[in-house]
């Protein structure tokens, strides 16, 4: 465990960090799912599995989706058209 | 505001909060030490007083649960939000062609993605009832139960494709879920007030510790909490997916009473 540890937050840190710097929207949105799936692990390693599940269905699934369909939405749209 | 003030303004109350926030931080407890006071009074008095071994239901269903009840209803008006803000005319059927981005290679599904959503589909169906009816047993509870169930039913939009999709997904139904979930948590707040206990008092048979129907009234709620939040989020998927069809014509807010 206690190698364990330093090891996640040191992804955690480093997934975070990536989803700031990734400055391409449908990689920024994967790279949120990453960050949620290094989260659910953190959460599940710092025995919280019931926050570990949450994260992994809210932060690595249902957040990701809604910005992809979004994100679809938006660029689908030609420029300068108003919507 | 100019930026000047604004500047000032965060100079100064960076002042002020830093140190007690400095003060706070250095004042918490070493990390992985010993359990807060309130966790281990938690661990000592639920199995007894409740039958229940999954803590964190305890706080949510019983001893929190007027908290639930809130975070139950922001749930339920945040997405009659999303709701009131996105719904048009926009994809209500099932047979408009989605939106294509011009250049953009038009991949047709494999078989190999259809036979993985029929498989993993009615897995993951199984696992959310799994975690939604064990909230009291393992980690895990309505709440979570009901978005894996809802990201289930994505599955047979990735596999059937969107008209499948909206063929299996009544929208109606997402509403009455929805709606019928909160009203069964919110009705079992005020039926205890029926015999004369209090709001959200736990009347029910407590049953055995470790067994599926422990807890009394907690089940019961989970099992609110769960229509709420499966019917939710997949109204919420729907919504969103609703806004990926072309539209026929363009949808503007207020054109019918316009």
């Amino acid at each position: 465990m206690t190698v364990i540890l330093p090891l996640l937050f040191l992804l955690t840190a480093v997934s975070g960090t990536a989803v700031v710097l990734v400055r391409d929207p449908t990689r920024q949105i994967f790279a949120i799912a990453i960050n949620g799936l290094v989260l659910t692990i953190l959460f599940d390693a710092l025995q919280a599995p019931d926050v570990a599940l949450s994260e992994l269905a809210v932060g690595s699934a249902a957040v990701p989706l809604l910005f992809l369909v979004a994100l679809m939405a938006v660029r689908t749209q030609a420029p300068g058209e108003e919507s | 505001m100019s930026p000047r003030i604004r500047v000032a303004l965060l100079a100064l109350s960076g002042l002020i909060l830093l140190p007690c926030a400095a003060q706070v931080i250095a004042g918490l407890p070493a990390f992985g030490s010993t359990i807060a006071q309130y966790g281990e009074r938690i661990n000592a008095i639920t199995p007894e007083a409740r039958h229940v071994a999954n803590m964190v239901s305890a706080i949510n269903f019983d001893l929190r649960g007027l908290d639930t009840l809130g975070e139950e209803f922001m749930l339920l008006a945040a997405i009659t939000g999303t709701v009131v803000l996105l719904r048009g005319r926009r994809g209500e059927g099932n047979s408009e062609r989605a939106m294509r981005r011009p250049g953009r290679a038009v991949i047709p599904r494999s078989e190999a993605t259809v036979l993985a959503c029929r498989i993993a589909g009615p897995l993951t169906g199984l696992f959310g009832l799994y975690v939604v009816l064990h909230a009291t047993v393992t980690p895990g509870g309505g709440f979570q139960g009901g978005v894996i169930l809802a990201s289930g039913t994505l599955l047979i939009y990735l596999g059937e494709g969107y008209a499948g999709w909206r063929d299996a997904i009544r929208s109606h139904w997402l509403d009455a879920l929805e709606g019928g979930g909160a009203l069964l948590f919110a009705l079992c707040g005020l039926a205890p007030m029926l015999v004369g206990a209090a709001f959200m008092q736990n009347i029910l048979p407590l049953g055995t510790f470790r067994d599926l129907f422990s807890g009394g009234l907690m089940p019961v709620e989970n099992l609110g909490v769960a229509l709420a939040v499966a019917g939710g989020f997949t109204q919420l998927f729907l919504e969103f997916m609703e806004e990926t069809r072309e539209a026929e014509e363009p949808d503007e807010p207020g054109e019918e009473t316009a």
